[in-house]
């Protein structure tokens, strides 16, 4: 008895999956990848037990829950957390942002930032390490961070602040000496004095008990998460992060991700470093 | 060090006189300040019962923000008053205020589904095209079906153009007689025949045999 | 050669504008929505958009109204191209600041002769 023929994406299929994708996540995949996301939707095909693409397709886009596409965006994405990733964006703080913020602060109000998710703390305390070296006017403001995941086991982790090779890979060795010590085991941990400079909390994006408490921010940095969301929490997350700005604040999003998939309600802002969204003044 | 540490806690403003009940969030609704409004209107999500009168604060509100709140809320509710109450603004002069009407539907198929030949039927071709547009993302099982029947029997050229476009993406082998002879019920007009064969390409790509 | 940036949520349109188009030389982008256009506009020089009118995220004239009113964009030409055929809607689009106004689905005759117009190549 012959098996089954193995399934196969054709052309065709190709450019509608990537169409449907792009539409729905932004993400826009090059001839290139042609390989890898098949790959990666034939293994979904087999795990979800369809023999062909038209029927997995149709389950994509018309499953209500949207559980599959998530799964999906999941198996599509690298999310990693290291220290000084993306860390365009974090150049921008310095020499646009926060330039800009406080160029007609009068009074000295504290300087508040929003670091959502904290994942493991790599994300905050490199925010924490950049405007010490990089912001000229650092010692003349008070600055908040705030970093928040909905995990409590892994802020239990960012507290602690203990990072393996892997997570350091990208930051300049002088900085490594300067804000670590090491701590056996190849681990290298945050000095005391930044990790006591980081509030870490516990905040689930949906609950709005919670969120309404987060309010006058200056800068959120909300990058790789919304990608994950389906579409109506992605649309409270944004109205959660218009709350919690200050007028005139900003947030910066992952590299593949753009407000354009999400909401108007913020201004887009094109500085030299990066591309970032605004609360309206 | 100028990196300070402080405990996240509600700000003064924030313990507010005004209950978060319903009668005390309505109220909110009719503020002046645009703040208030936004604030009640989000918080109004929890309450379904707010559904009509969230759809009706979406005609006069003209606070962007306020606005975006009114249908975020609309969207958690998701019930027959608010896709009732949206539907009738889809006539509405303002892009902006049509557009999220659009959507809010999108995200309400259930709800949605009862309504949706009426829509398909509605005598202003402009009503027809945003039903289209609301297809475009809706996740029913139907939706390939009432597409079908639009570029079967939809007189306007507009209204087909736009149903034959999400055909290419939901449409089945079964359709493709009816998408090829679509054209030629409008002259043959050149856009249409290339959007007719972009999507029989698409749906034989789908299955080769 | 001359970059143009077609900003409409439905595929078919924009492919067909992009073949049409990249036919007679010109370069072609492509955004499915006014918020993504503003942005793809602020990071890469275009010499014409074309831009549909009923957008998710953010409409057709609120897209404009916001080129207009960013420095630098504010000069590049605009053509709205909609399925609303009625004058009042032509009259919006001029207001928010479009250089012209086309009724779809366009010929596409027209369409070259009206990029070659706005664009200077013709």
């Amino acid at each position: 008895m012959h098996g089954q023929p193995e399934p196969v994406i054709t052309n065709e299929e190709f450019l509608k999956f990537r169409e449907y994708f792009y539409r729905k996540t932004g993400i826009y995949f090059e001839e290139s990848k042609r390989y890898f996301v098949d790959k990666r939707i034939l293994e979904r095909m087999a795990k979800t037990g369809v023999d062909s693409f038209h029927a997995y397709f149709m389950n994509l886009r018309f499953e209500a829950s949207g559980r599959e596409l998530q799964t999906l965006i999941n198996a599509m994405t690298v999310n990693e957390t290291y220290f000084f990733r993306e860390d365009y964006q974090f150049r921008c703080m310095v020499r646009s942002m926060l330039p800009e913020l406080t160029a007609y602060r009068a009074a000295k109000r504290p300087i508040k930032i929003w670091s959502i998710p904290s994942s493991s703390g790599e994300e905050p305390y490199s925010i924490a390490i950049w405007l010490l070296e990089y912001w000229p006017q650092v010692d003349e403001w008070d600055i908040e961070i705030v970093a928040s995941d909905i995990d409590t086991k892994i802020l239990d982790l960012a507290r602690e602040g203990r990072y393996g090779t892997r997570s350091l890979q990208n930051l300049p060795p002088n900085l490594l000496r300067k804000y670590f010590k090491p701590v056996g085991n190849q681990e290298h941990q945050i000095i005391e004095d930044l990790r006591g400079s980081v509030e870490f909390t516990q905040v689930n994006l949906s609950d709005r008990a919670t969120t309404r408490q987060y309010r006058g921010f200056d800068i959120i940095f909300c990058r790789n998460l919304l990608i994950y969301f389906d579409d109506i929490s992605r649309r409270e997350a944004a109205e959660v992060f218009f709350g919690a700005l200050n007028p005139g604040g900003f947030i910066c999003l992952g590299h593949s991700e753009s407000m354009s998939r999400i909401s108007s309600l913020f201004t887009v802002r094109k500085f030299p470093e990066a591309i970032v969204y605004q609360k309206p003044l | 060090m100028a990196l300070i540490k402080k405990t996240v806690s509600a700000p003064p403003e924030e313990h507010r006189h005004s209950a978060r009940d319903l009668s005390g969030l309505l109220e909110q609704l009719r503020s002046d300040k645009p703040d208030i409004r936004r604030w009640a209107a989000l918080d109004l999500s929890e309450h379904s019962e707010a559904a009509e009168i969230l759809c009706r604060c979406l005609e006069e509100e003209q606070n962007m923000a306020v606005r975006d709140a009114l249908f975020t809320s609309l969207i958690r509710i998701n019930n027959n008053a608010a896709v009732k109450g949206l539907i009738p603004l889809l006539k509405s002069e303002d892009a902006a205020l049509r557009n999220g009407v659009i959507e809010a539907l999108r995200q309400m198929p259930d709800a949605l589904a009862p309504y949706m030949q009426d829509m398909l039927h509605d005598p202003d071709s402009d009503v027809r095209i945003f039903t289209v547009n609301v297809l475009e993302s809706l996740c029913h099982p139907m939706t390939p079906e009432w597409l079908l029947g639009v570029i079967e029997e939809d007189t306007h050229i507009n209204v087909c153009a736009t149903a034959v476009d999400l055909l290419a993406e939901v449409g089945s082998p079964e359709m493709i007689a009816s998408i090829d002879a679509l054209p030629g019920r409008f002259a043959n007009d050149p856009f249409l025949r290339f959007a007719a064969d972009i999507a029989i390409r698409r749906i034989r790509g789908a299955n080769p045999n | 050669m001359k970059q143009i940036l077609v900003i409409d949520d439905a595929a078919t349109v924009r492919l067909y504008v992009r073949q049409v188009l990249e036919a007679e030389g010109f370069y072609v982008d492509e955004a499915t929505n006014g918020l993504e256009g503003l942005e793809k506009a602020l990071s890469h020089h275009f010499d014409l958009v074309l831009c549909d009118v009923n957008m998710p995220v953010m409409d057709g004239y609120t897209t404009v109204t916001k080129f207009r009113q960013e420095r630098t964009l504010a000069h590049i030409p605009i053509v709205m191209i909609s399925t609303e055929a009625k004058k009042k809607d032509a009259n919006r689009a001029f207001a928010a600041g479009a250089n012209d106004y086309l009724v779809k689905p366009v010929n596409p005759d027209k369409l070259i002769l009206e990029v070659r117009m706005l664009t200077g190549e013709g």
